[in-house]
């Protein structure tokens, strides 16, 4: 299965540009969610207080 | 950033490009060179963000004020995060391209060195208790990381003999950028650049108030 999807994409490599896009804007969601998390932790203790 | 990713994705390559959408063919790399558009930009950004790291460090050394250190690490969080991409999408290109994805080529090589490096500053920074402590010695050390990265990213890649584009042995006889791609390219690699400074200077301030915001209720407490 994985020398098919290889093969597909070095026959398609438009494809292997898109996954690269879709690799980066995953790396940035998972920092923008960390933060996100972050801040939701600050308002809980702004909260408590 | 809409924009680059429609016109970075779909804008055609052609043998002789003859309307303003359309890409010159690079032989060897044919769609594949589209990922200029959006792995060079990652490596630029991670330069950016440890130089950010490096002057925050600096400010913090002279005036002593902890905004400062939550300001470089706010870079140095980010630089490693599109270090890492920049890492990640070459491998992948690398894989379809040269065959595998890891060779030990002088870019590889260099930006695993940075990884450790920069690596190694945040395992630092996540061992120390005492914030001054933490915000002095990273500061000393995101200075002295940073007078690696021209080597490593600038300087390296391009005497030493390699597979990735701009190497010693390249037979373009110079980056990439300088001269295959086309206006039209150019102009979509240029904005690609600008829309991801933004994006990362937009990050990096939310990012930094989040810590300074989190340090001070800590210590109200």
């Amino acid at each position: 299965m994985e020398s098919g999807l290889i093969h597909f994409l070095e026959k398609n490599s438009i494809y292997i540009v898109m996954f690269i896009v879709l690799v980066v804007w995953i790396g940035i969601f998972i920092f923008i969610w960390n933060t996100d998390k972050k801040l939701k932790e600050i308002e809980k203790e702004l909260k408590e207080k | 950033m809409s924009f680059v990713i429609i016109a970075g994705i779909t804008f055609p390559i052609v043998p002789t490009p003859l309307y303003w959408y359309e890409f010159p063919n690079i032989p060897g790399l044919e769609e594949k060179a589209k990922i200029i558009f959006f792995h060079v930009p990652t490596a630029w950004i991670s330069v950016i963000a440890f130089l950010m790291a490096m002057i925050y460090g600096v400010k913090y050394l002279k005036n002593k004020n902890l905004d400062d250190d939550a300001k470089s690490a706010s870079a140095l969080q980010l630089g490693m995060i599109f270090c890492i991409l920049a890492t990640v999408t070459g491998s992948i290109w690398a894989k379809f391209t040269w065959g595998a994805f890891w060779h030990w080529d002088p870019r590889e090589t260099s930006i695993f060195i940075l990884l450790l490096i920069y690596g190694s500053l945040l395992a630092l920074r996540s061992a120390i208790e005492n914030e001054d402590k933490r915000a002095r010695l990273s500061a000393v050390y995101s200075i002295i990381a940073f007078l690696t990265v021209p080597f490593f990213i600038f300087i390296m890649p391009r005497i030493m003999t390699g597979l990735h584009p701009g190497s010693a042995n390249d037979d373009n006889a110079g980056p990439i950028v300088d001269f295959k791609m086309n206006a039209n390219m150019m102009l979509i690699f240029y904005l690609s650049l600008i829309a991801f400074t933004i994006l990362y200077f937009w990050i990096w301030k939310i990012r930094y108030k989040t810590i300074i915001i989190d340090e001070k209720i800590h210590k109200n407490n």
